[in-house]
């Protein structure tokens, strides 16, 4: 076979292989997309929708100081929630990667269960728990620490933060994982042989080494939970109105499907402008370097 | 770092752990608890609830449901991802990085913003709503995990083993039949049982795109809205304890697959 055939025949697998897939996301995930973004230049007029582009659902969702609040509630949840799992997940993950011998897979399983079960379920074990006349409230009573229901348990954003942590610790613990798997024992040891004490260890060897996958978690926890509809709606009660229920009522009750197209469009787009902005930000840091320099 | 620092982190791990496991197992503790009140004290043991959840016509109606949903899920993604996971580990071509987005769009865009976009969509092109679509949005957000799994499996494979095979005059066609599909079996087995795990634990897309027949997940999140019992904690140890089985033979599969290390 002459050069150029095996090459023809590479890219006929090539074709085969990528198609397929290809066509099925644009036409089902893209076109929707796409088609979500022309209805948010519409307009609506009692039951019906008039397709006249125009901007005015994008000035009057801008305008509004409410759908303002709640793309930004959306925005600060989401860098909260990061938080606290990159902070609850990095110990966890480090010790998991460098200390765990037999049980690493076993480990790493156990966190992949209750993921894989799904939101569902994991909300509703998180009710039964947290309910006024739930598991916890009935065990202090019991217990005689409190004398009456603690309401604020469930249906707050106490509980709304504790469930999206909870429901989001593995989309953290996977990526550090993977970092400190990757990070070469050896560099900690020579850090320590030039004299480097434990905390100059950390901070000049292992938190750089291990940033690309912080900021991989990070970016990913906080775009779930930027689009978490689920949660705050079943645990956080009515301090659970966030950017996403209100875009659903503008799709179910309202039937406003332009404005809903707008705000949603809206909250996608600075979703995307927080995650470039981070990535940027990371990749210009003295951090990135380190992810430039192996490139 | 010191001894004590490792003896602290393993007791962290610890209380991390329970952390994660204590909802679900408060959840088996009221299952078999005898009382109405899912709250303590605990009043005696009992197998009343699960017996219910099993006599429940409605239970059964929506289990059908699910089912009739996640094995085309099943089919779908584990045919889709493997290609995926091939064209990903097997070939280098201009575009990958744009290809590995559009391939992970799916899970990145927010479900309700997903659900309500296919929603408008099928409207716009009119498609009535039935199990098929159920079959196609769910079958998109799950594609990423299943390429994902594969993918560990087949980065593990060592190519040589495929060019020994083209060296030896095997045609592509032959060496992906005898050498490449055998080595990525198991991560085909492993995908597509984590395909059918997440396909019966959909909710919110499942919820916008299915017609009048309700996947289980539905049904159970209509009733733990307004009240929760007993029987439905059952029922939700029921569908854990399943998920559970199948994500330890999807495990098995998908480890022994990358043995060879």
């Amino acid at each position: 076979m002459s050069l150029k055939r095996i090459d023809m025949k590479r890219r006929l697998s090539l074709l085969a292989l990528t198609g397929p897939n290809i066509v099925f996301i644009c036409l089902f995930c893209a076109a929707p997309l796409a088609v979500l973004f022309s209805y948010s230049f519409y307009q609506v007029d009692f039951v019906s929708i008039i397709r006249e582009p125009s901007w005015d659902n994008y000035i009057r969702v801008a305008e509004n100081a409410t759908y303002r609040g709640l793309i930004l509630k959306a925005l600060l949840y989401g860098i909260v929630i990061a938080s606290l799992c990159a902070t609850i997940a990095y110990p966890l993950a480090l010790y998991i990667a460098k200390k765990v011998k037999v049980y690493k897979a076993a480990l790493l399983t156990l966190l992949l269960i209750p993921l894989y079960t799904g939101d569902l379920i994991r909300i509703f074990a998180w009710r039964v728990v947290l309910g006024a006349e739930g598991v916890l409230n009935s065990l202090l009573m019991w217990l005689g620490i409190i004398h009456e229901p603690i309401w604020a348990l469930l249906f707050s954003p106490f509980a709304t933060i504790v469930v999206l942590t909870y429901n989001y610790l593995p989309f953290m613990v996977l990526p550090l994982w993977a970092a400190f798997e990757a990070l070469d024992n050896s560099y900690i040891e020579a850090a320590m042989d030039l004299g480097c004490r434990n905390l100059s260890v950390f901070f000049k060897v292992v938190l750089p080494l291990t940033g690309a996958g912080l900021v991989a978690g990070f970016l990913m926890v906080f775009v779930l939970v930027v689009g978490d509809y689920l949660t705050p709606q079943l645990i956080g009660g009515s301090s659970g109105i966030t950017v996403t229920s209100a875009i659903h009522d503008m799709f179910g009750a309202a039937f406003d499907w332009p404005t809903g197209s707008a705000l949603a469009w809206l909250l996608l787009l600075s979703m995307a402008l927080f995650v470039t902005l981070v990535t940027y930000a990371f990749y210009k840091s003295p951090w990135g370097r380190g992810v430039r320099g192996a490139k | 770092m010191r001894i004590n620092g490792w003896a602290a982190l393993r007791g962290y791990t610890f209380v991390v752990y329970g952390f994660v496991y204590l909802p679900i197992m408060l959840m088996g503790l009221f299952s078999l608890n005898s009382s109405d009140l899912i709250a303590f004290p605990l009043t005696g043991f009992t197998l009343d609830w699960y017996n219910q959840i099993l006599h429940d016509e409605r239970i059964f109606k929506g289990l059908l449901t699910t089912m009739s949903v996640a094995f085309p899920v099943t089919i779908i993604t584990t045919v889709f991802g493997s290609m995926a996971a091939l064209v990903l580990t097997r070939h280098q071509f201009k575009g990958k990085v744009a290809f590995l987005a559009l391939l992970v769009l799916p899970f990145f865009v927010p479900k309700l913003i997903f659900a309500i976009a296919q929603v408008t969509f099928l409207n716009d092109i009119g498609i009535h709503k039935g199990l098929y679509t159920v079959w196609i949005s769910q079958a998109l957000i799950i594609l990423p995990f299943v390429t994902i799994i594969i993918a560990s499996v087949l980065f593990r494979i060592d190519k040589r083993l495929e060019e020994a095979s083209g060296d030896l005059g095997a045609t592509p066609w032959q060496t992906f039949c005898r050498v490449t599909l055998p080595l990525m079996k198991n991560g085909i087995m492993a995908g597509s049982f984590i395909s059918f795990v997440l396909s019966n634990a959909e909710y919110t897309v499942s919820y916008f795109t299915s017609g009048r027949a309700q996947p289980l997940s539905v049904l159970v999140a209509s009733d733990f809205r307004f009240n929760l019992s007993p029987s439905l904690n059952a029922l939700a140890m029921l569908i854990v304890v399943f998920n559970i089985l199948v994500i330890v033979v999807s495990e098995w599969f998908r480890r022994r697959g990358v043995q060879p290390e």
